[in-house]
């Protein structure tokens, strides 16, 4: 087999995945569009719909993420992964302005209001797209004990000075039981943790299974 | 706090040691323990990380390598426990069950650890067990993201253990063939290896969130990933079809069939300058890995592409036929393999893990005086065995992995992403885009982490 025969085969056998990825944004269907199609009961419709998302930005945050949670749970995973979509489009390089504009938006999906299940997944979006608009609310969730786990991983993440500066603080005012995560969490960021050493090498569950 | 760029091995111990004296609890003693010198003829003492599926295959093989004298069989360890007890039903009497594998480290009368859990516990695993003196076979692919990669790589060198990953395409007999066969120039210069597999599984059965079965840990199960509900269709197995926890047939055969293209192409130690994925995705379910993929790979100084492409079953090449008295025998598996490209020809092989089959001119072509001969695995546990008591470097050593794997773990970023990356190999970093370099490590759960 050729070498332009392979790539044949596989662009053809690929390019409905292709044809989708275009297929929403190319038709102009905004939001209302978008939403159509992540609810749609077909599954060809649902993917079609999120693959092309990426392009409907920050208009399209809010609205997804009420449907991150629809009873129908390829509904839910569709709205997720058109979420996830625009967060990689907006990402790219040379588009701060589009980033931002999707940055203030899942900011806003960090309240109280919101699922936690939607938080915790804004969290690690915002751990590949967040900045500088991000690090407050997201360094109070270190105070939300269902969410503080991902809250730390997220400013690990965001490599900037406000991001370890809320590590920091977080640590001073964490419980106890949390010290050591963000202890962790300043180690990787290159700072000297006293008092807290690293306690992944403990063993921690016994089996009740008894040897032979 | 004081400023430091990272925590090394030493560092580490001196913070625990002064930790002792206030909470002697967090210094396991195996984490001083370097790796103990085993003689030429001394049994080597291992334990089984990791029991299920590729996991039981390893305990099997060990147990008939008991028999033979070569090594004792001291723990197994699973987070399943119906896994554990099967397992220790299989290795007998004299095998300590263990369900954190941290106590397996802990033992200084354990030489060396087997490695077969999902993929996103591999890099963790090994870099704990590499720092506690344990020499590692670990399952292919090496590592999850970039960073994994170059923890890996760090901790088997600065506790001098050796690492074999379980890439072990390169330790079989037609492997040796087709290297030989294309060192010698029989396909004149190589410029392009096109790998081909079939397309990965869609979740054609998907089912909501629910609470994880009694004998499951689901919490250990997840580890360094960040928490969420237990759902069926994660585990076991079929975490290889989430680009979290697997990353799809790129990472899992990818794994294999690129190992083979980058040793035989001389290739270990360089990467590529572009990555360029596009891909199928599923339209339901909770896997998430292209279901097609097309990854093109360039490479410079010197320049060659390699490409991965999946494409439906009726598509794929040809195999050959064969009587089943080859060194590889019939080929079992011939959905996956590679065509090799050169100025003067073209060589093809399926498999590239277990089973490697080469083409027949391969396979019957003669090393001539003066044709250059390459190096021949006696097997690939036999060759991680070496590499323990000689220190040799393996066949599939953790430095050869970890670009191996980065292949995988770069052509998935760029589908995921959308777009092409440039990667600096010097460097270990991809080049110009921010969020694609957030993106080569990610942040573990506490204490599930490097």
């Amino acid at each position: 087999m050729s070498t332009n025969s392979l790539k044949k085969v596989s662009l053809a056998a690929g390019a409905a995945g292709v044809m989708a990825q275009t297929a929403s944004t190319a038709l102009g269907q905004g939001v209302d569009g978008l939403i159509a199609g992540i609810k749609s009961s077909s599954d060809k419709v649902r993917t079609e719909a999120w693959l092309g998302a990426g392009k409907a930005g920050a208009p399209a945050v809010k609205p997804l993420a009420k449907v991150m949670t629809d009873n129908d749970l390829e509904v839910a995973r569709a709205a997720k992964r058109a979420l996830w979509k625009i967060v990689r489009y907006t990402g790219r390089p040379g588009a701060n302005q589009e980033r931002r504009a999707v940055e203030t938006e899942l900011v806003r999906l960090l309240g109280d209001d919101q699922p936690v299940a939607v938080r915790r997944e804004v969290l690690w979006m915002l751990s590949e797209i967040g900045a500088r608009r991000s690090i407050e609310a997201v360094a109070g969730l270190l105070k939300n004990e269902e969410l503080r786990e991902d809250a730390r991983m997220s400013l690990e993440r965001i490599p900037n000075r406000r991001a370890l500066a809320a590590l920091k603080a977080g640590f001073e005012a964490a419980p106890e039981d949390f010290k050591p995560n963000i202890a962790q969490s300043l180690r990787k960021r290159g700072e000297e943790v006293a008092g807290y050493p690293c306690k992944k090498l403990v063993p921690t569950k016994k089996t009740d299974v008894k040897p032979l | 706090m004081k400023k430091s760029n990272k925590l090394n091995r030493r560092e580490f111990l001196a913070a625990a040691g002064a930790a002792a004296v206030s909470m002697p609890y967090l210094i396991p003693s195996g984490v001083l323990a370097g790796p103990r010198r085993i003689g030429a003829n001394e049994k080597i003492t291992v334990a089984h990380i990791g029991v299920g599926g590729m996991g039981g295959h390893h305990l099997r093989d060990m147990i008939n390598r008991r028999k033979k004298g070569q090594v004792n069989i001291a723990a197994v360890c699973d987070i399943d426990k119906n896994r554990l007890v099967n397992a220790l039903k299989t290795a007998g009497p004299g095998v300590e069950p263990y369900h954190d594998y941290r106590y397996i480290l802990q033992r200084k009368d354990i030489d060396a650890v087997v490695i077969a859990t999902p993929d996103h516990w591999h890099g963790v695993q090994t870099v704990h067990a590499a720092e506690c003196g344990k020499h590692v076979y670990v399952e292919k692919p090496a590592c999850c993201t970039i960073e994994e990669g170059k923890a890996m790589v760090a901790a088997a060198k600065e506790n001098n253990v050796s690492v074999q990953v379980g890439s072990q395409g390169r330790s079989q007999p037609e492997a040796y063939l087709a290297h030989r066969y294309l060192v010698n120039g029989n396909i004149g210069h190589v410029s392009r290896v096109d790998c081909f597999h079939y397309p990965s599984p869609e979740d054609n059965n998907p089912v909501p969130d629910s609470n994880p079965p009694a004998e499951l840990d689901w919490d250990m199960w997840l580890g360094p990933l960040h928490w969420r509900p237990y759902n069926q269709r994660y585990c076991h197995g079929v975490f290889r079809w989430l680009l979290e926890s697997g990353g799809g047939q790129i990472r899992d055969r990818g794994a294999h069939v690129m190992s083979c293209a980058m040793w035989w192409m001389g290739a270990d130690g360089t990467g590529p300058v572009t990555v360029e994925a596009t891909g199928t995705a599923p339209k339901k379910g909770l896997w998430d890995s292209a279901v097609l993929m097309d990854v093109t790979y360039t490479f410079k100084n010197p320049d060659w592409v390699l490409t991965w492409r999946q494409m439906p079953n009726n598509k794929l090449p040809k195999a050959e036929e064969r009587t089943g008295k080859e060194p590889g025998g019939k080929i079992s598996r011939p959905g996956y393999g590679a065509i090799y490209r050169g100025d003067k020809g073209e060589f093809i092989h399926w498999g590239g893990d277990g089973g490697t089959w080469a083409e027949k001119k391969a396979r019957q072509w003669e090393l001539p005086a003066g044709g250059k001969d390459v190096y021949k695995s006696p097997g690939h546990k036999e060759d991680w065995f070496k590499g323990i008591k000689t220190g040799a470097k393996t066949i599939m050593n953790i430095e050869a992995a970890a670009g191996v794997a980065n292949l995988c773990v770069l052509g998935n970023l760029s589908y995921i992403l959308g777009r092409k990356l440039e990667w600096d190999q010097a460097n270990q970093t991809i080049v110009g885009d921010r969020q694609a370099q957030r993106m080569m490590s990610r942040p573990q759960r506490h204490p599930y982490h490097l």
